[in-house]
């Protein structure tokens, strides 16, 4: 790849020493990870620390890239409480695989703390840090450009040569920006106040637009059509069955379709132990929670959150907002098809997302009319004395237009969504210490006490007491109604010569709210041992014995 | 996915050349052999089916490759993928193999046995497969049809719930999975509280005991039957259910069987919702390696245009949509050819009728007729074989009444001699104590009985071979050239499609799921290409770039589209029609 064009960028809030972007600066490309060094972090973990982590591949990639997971905990994972970590949902989100990986390198750098050796002790974290390694590998590659799907190529367009990239790097420059064709019944117009940054005309206030855009270097098909898709294969985060979105660029020939769909919803649908799902990604119910709407809540195919759940989500939220504080990212709507909501509609988990880090808003004496975030970005990064984020609009040759005006510029992919390599530590060192204190939430459940009383005869009534000791429910409101979600199971085993005169030896129980007890008795005949167990893997069991 | 292809010997594939039989009508008025010919029916079939009984897996396979060894020039049999329990699903594909690839030609899909309990859905494919062999070469019809088109037979596509239902005990209604233990009670247990076949017969029935306060009597007019006591009286019986322990202690029967409570009907990537929307949804679309087998073939079979699925029970022919909220994505054109087709298939199947799935029987998400049409654009029916209907060919009133209402017991005295019923007999159970157990077999009430078996497979293949039928045929009518003068010549072609069902539904053109047709000029300078919209007027629409290769949308069903180029130079110019469920054909001018 030619060095000289590579408009790499560097710069950071924490760190003013290096804030001056280093213009074509090598150093730049090794420090988000790609698919190779990324694996070797894992293993330095596994290496390290093998009685806490373990590596696994749940599968291989279209593109020959391994899904990976790690597992974190000490001693018997299976059975007790797990979070999921996922990172890389979207394939352009080079900061929510990172934020993933730290959080996994932060927690066992701190194994040795006992407070964090106990958690590690009981409860278990399964990280997924890249669930789109195709697409992410795009940032790595010779042509350089935002994208979210895998290699898996569905081309929509069918007269396009599926061996060959969507695009043109029209100005050479290694990467894909934008491109406006002029044209006076196109909808798009310079920004009045810069000129680097399109807008759409607003026609209601008699503005007209000037040029039409599209991504840089996009074909036309054979009626001399640009398609604004330029998606080809299938999109992680618009590939589940919630609200599928069919037929929508990237989502695949139907829901679960993908090697890295099916990857990680069937080892989450094994993973009994699952008791809550983060995600780093496009949806954000962290900075702000859901809100209760009970017409949507009370659907038969229900689309908004039960009642109870909201009010995990506000608890959750507002241990996110004390972590984060000034840092907050901006809230934001899920979206069909997505991970985050399978975790809690499907997978009946749940389920909390947040992309870690969206561009702060700049304070300014102008707001703009237009909402552009374009805008924002380039105030943002001016007031950080991050330059170099913008290709200036020039001149060029596109073979399908050669008689129009073409011009390419924009913003530098990726910039927009991952945040300066140097300010990831210090996010990645927040959301380690939230995800911390979800794990410290989790549901326990316990006889916290059992009694027995003799009524004569060999006659006896045994009473447990059972509670949950943690602050999350042993199961979501969702979670209750869904198939897969393992319920609290008491189980009750009599010695020979016992008779149970009154109770059922085996019950399957509804969720145990946060610091709430239930009690369960029986009236049995006879002497010897009882033994009482209850529990689910996400709850954890216990079981205790009383003799008679 | 391992697809293993029978080879056939060297020498059955001479032995059958030699036997070839002559084309068209053959003279049958006199015996042959032994035989004088039924109409309509083979008189000395190579391959001799008894259709008056049900056939295991195996005795399934022993017919295909029968079919093979008789019939090499237009059977082949292949296994798509393998069942939970690592059961072939076994393919047949059948066409005259001798004149075009099978995938050039427009395609027809069926499939049976998806419910494990269904199983004369496999029969009436294996029939369709068998008529249409042994036809070919000796009825015009046939040998037209699989001189044009090919028949993808999968006559069962969940042989480990075939092979439960017949050798384990099982009711009229179960499995309808396949043998997938699942945690159906949810205790984290799987499996472990399923039917006991008390009185070890095969056939788990119902169990009763005598209660002088219980809801049922003894029928006065068949001393097998019970009746609801009247308002106000009690009867002599209460129902216990069907034969079984409560093994697991939780108070209840059989509620957690060994073979999983899941639904493969429920497992397809339309509109799929889990468990609690859709009762038998498992994990997500295409969870299940029997579905997900078959979801490989059609995708890889794009010439597929048309299906049919086939269930029991009620004597139905449904289309979709399986829910209310698409009713709207059956759009209008698409909808007049299920019209078409199904008042057609209610005239020739009396007992059937022709519904749409949500509205008329109930809603079904992520079933699979509504991925074959949504998702794939194919026209596509579900059967649903017997009714009690067949019982005394009257139009059954008071509801299905299954193995309640009085004509069962009457049809089942007067025309199988009781050959039904498992007569009541006393037995100590363990947890209720004297009860008698007895009831239906599993054999009745859904299932034909033998002697009404043939008359419904060929009906219903009738409107299956029907369906086929109006499967797209496309014709190049008109190829004609004029000169323009100057060195161009005017090509025009005029292509027809002479059957109801377009190569692209409507569905299929508002989400582009397949490619369009192509239509390519080849020997000539093409250097302009346009489809003529109106000819008489001369309106048209140019097609920009690669004139040559005209992309046509779609050939509606009983219409023409006409195409032009203007070619500078070529000779020998011929044009091919590539249309993916119409097939490719080609014409020289």
């Amino acid at each position: 790849m030619p060095a000289l064009v590579l408009l790499f960028w560097l710069g950071s809030i924490n760190n003013p020493v290096s804030s001056k972007v280093l213009f074509n600066d090598e150093k730049f490309l090794t420090e988000y990870s790609d698919h190779q060094k990324m694996r070797e972090r894992l293993e330095n973990l596994v290496v390290e620390q093998p009685e806490l982590a373990g590596l696994t591949t749940l599968a291989t990639t279209t593109g020959g890239k391994a899904i990976h997971l790690l597992t974190i905990g000490a001693g018997d994972t299976k059975n007790r409480p797990a979070l999921a970590i996922v990172g890389g949902v979207s394939g352009d989100h080079l900061l929510g695989s990172e934020l993933a990986l730290q959080f996994a390198e932060n927690l066992l750098a701190m194994s040795q703390e006992i407070k964090i050796r106990q958690l590690l002790d009981s409860v278990t974290f399964y990280v997924f840090p890249d669930m789109s390694p195709d697409a992410r590998s795009q940032y790595f590659a010779d042509l350089r450009y935002e994208r979210s799907y895998n290699d898996n190529i569905v081309i929509r367009d069918r007269t396009a040569d599926p061996d060959k990239p969507p695009f043109i790097d029209l100005n050479g420059d290694g990467m894909i920006t934008m491109m406006r064709i002029k044209d006076p019944a196109g909808s798009w117009m310079k920004h009045p106040e810069d000129e680097r940054v399109m807008v759409k005309a607003r026609s209601e206030k008699g503005e007209r637009g000037e040029y039409r855009l599209y991504r840089e270097g996009l074909r036309a098909d054979r009626h001399g059509r640009v398609h604004d898709d330029d998606v080809r294969g299938v999109v992680f985060d618009r590939n589940f069955t919630f609200q599928y979105p069919a037929f929508q660029p990237g989502a695949g020939p139907h829901a679960v379709s993908e090697i890295e769909t099916r990857a990680i919803a069937d080892f989450l649908f094994d993973a009994k132990n699952v008791y809550a799902v983060i995600t780093f990604g496009d949806a954000n119910n962290l900075s702000e929670p859901l809100k209760y709407n009970e017409t949507a809540a009370s659907a038969r195919i229900h689309t908004g959150w039960k009642r109870n759940d909201i009010v995990i989500n506000e608890m959750i939220s507002q241990l996110y907002r004390k972590h984060l504080n000034d840092a907050l990212p901006e809230a934001s709507q899920a979206s069909n098809g997505d991970f985050f909501q399978w975790a809690y509609y499907h997978y009946g988990r749940f389920s909390f997302s947040t992309p870690g880090w969206t561009v702060p808003e700049t304070e300014t004496e102008t707001p703009d009319v237009y909402k552009s975030k374009e805008l924002r970005f380039l105030r943002w990064a001016e007031s950080n004395e991050t330059t170099d984020v913008v290709v200036p609009w020039t001149e060029v040759v596109h073979p399908d237009f050669p008689d129009q005006q073409v011009e390419v510029g924009g913003i530098i992919p990726f910039a927009m969504k991952n945040p300066p390599y140097a300010m990831v530590a210090d996010l990645a060192r927040k959301h380690t210490d939230f995800i911390l204190d979800v794990a410290a939430l989790r549901p326990v459940i316990g006889i916290v006490r059992l009694e027995k009383e003799t009524l004569g005869r060999d006659l006896h009534r045994v009473t447990a007491h059972i509670m949950n000791k943690g602050s999350f429910p042993t199961a979501s409101q969702t979670g209750e109604i869904l198939r897969w979600k393992q319920k609290t199971v008491i189980r009750t085993t009599l010695d020979n010569g016992q008779q149970m005169v009154s109770g059922r030896p085996v019950e399957v129980l509804g969720a145990i709210d946060g610091r709430s007890a239930i009690t369960r008795s029986w009236l049995i005949h006879g002497r010897g041992n009882i033994s009482i167990v209850v529990g689910a893997e996400s709850s954890g069991f216990s079981e205790k014995i009383i003799s008679l | 996915m391992n697809h293993s292809i029978i080879k056939l010997s060297v020498f059955s594939l001479l032995f059958s050349f030699l036997m070839m039989p002559l084309q068209g009508q053959v003279a049958d008025g006199r015996a042959v052999g032994n035989f004088f010919k039924a109409s309509g029916t083979p008189v000395d079939p190579k391959v001799s089916v008894s259709w008056n009984r049900y056939y295991t897996n195996e005795g399934l396979l022993e017919i295909y490759e029968q079919l093979v060894a008789a019939f090499p020039e237009l059977i082949t049999l292949e296994s798509i993928g393998k069942s939970y329990d690592d059961r072939d699903l076994w393919l047949l594909t059948v066409t005259n193999k001798n004149n075009k690839p099978h995938d050039e030609k427009p395609g027809f899909w069926i499939d049976g046995n998806i419910h494990a309990n269904e199983i004369q859905t496999a029969e009436v494919s294996v029939y369709t497969a068998w008529y249409l062999a042994e036809k070919y070469g000796n009825n015009s019809f046939i040998t037209d049809l699989l001189d044009d088109n090919v028949f993808y037979i999968l006559p069962v596509m969940n042989p480990d719930g075939r092979d439960h239902y017949m050798n384990q005990p099982n009711t009229f209604s179960t499995p309808r999975s396949g043998t997938m233990p699942l945690d159906d009670d949810g205790d984290g247990i799987a499996g472990e509280d399923g039917f006991d076949d008390l009185n070890g017969d095969g056939h788990i029935t119902q169990m009763r005991r005598r209660n002088p306060y219980g809801q049922w009597r003894t029928d006065p007019n068949d001393p097998r039957r019970m009746v609801l006591a009247p308002p106000g009286e009690f009867g002599e019986w209460e129902l216990l259910g069907w034969e079984g322990i409560d093994r697991d202690g939780d108070g209840r029967l059989n509620e957690d069987p060994e073979a999983g409570r899941y639904d493969h009907n429920r497992d397809w990537g339309w509109n799929w919702q889990p468990d609690y929307v859709q009762r038998g949804a498992y994990l997500y679309p295409f969870s299940l390696p029997e579905t997900r087998a078959v979801r490989d073939f059609v995708m890889d079979h794009p010439n597929i245009a048309g299906a049919i699925t086939h269930h029991n029970t009620g004597g139905m022919l449904l289309r979709g949509p399986g829910a209310r909220e698409d009713e709207r994505l059956y759009l209008r054109e698409d909808v007049q050819v299920y019209d078409a087709l199904g008042a057609l298939g209610e005239k020739i199947i009396p007992g059937y009728d022709y519904l749409v799935l949500y509205q008329d029987l109930y809603t079904v998400y992520g079933g699979q007729i509504d991925w074959f049409h949504m998702m794939r654009g194919i026209f596509t029916f579900t059967s649903e074989m017997f009714s009690r209907y067949y019982l005394f060919n009257e139009e059954p009133t008071g509801g299905w009444g299954w193995g309640i209402h009085e004509d069962y017991f009457t049809f089942d005295k007067h025309l199988l001699f009781e050959d039904a019923f498992v007569p009541w007999e006393d037995y100590d159970h363990p947890q209720f104590g004297e009860i008698q157990i007895g009831g239906f077999k599993k054999n009745y009430i859904r299932v034909n009985p033998g002697f009404l078996l043939e008359q419904e497979l060929h009906r219903l293949m009738a409107f299956t071979l029907f369906h086929a039928y109006h499967t797209p045929r496309l014709e190049i009518v008109e190829l004609s050239a004029r000169d323009l003068g100057g060195g161009l010549r005017e090509v025009t072609a005029v292509i027809a499609n002479t059957r109801l069902i377009p190569t692209h539904a409507g569905i299929d053109l508002r989400n582009r799921i397949e490619r369009p047709n192509y239509v390519s000029l080849e020997g000539g300078n093409v250097l302009a290409g346009m489809i003529v919209q109106n000819r008489d007027l001369n309106v048209v629409e140019e097609q920009l770039r690669e004139p040559a290769v005209i992309e046509v949308d779609n050939f509606p069903g009983m219409s023409t589209v006409t195409i032009r180029w203007i070619v500078e130079g070529g000779r020998r110019l011929s044009v091919t029609v590539d249309s993916a469920k119409g097939g490719v054909i080609r014409k020289d001018l």
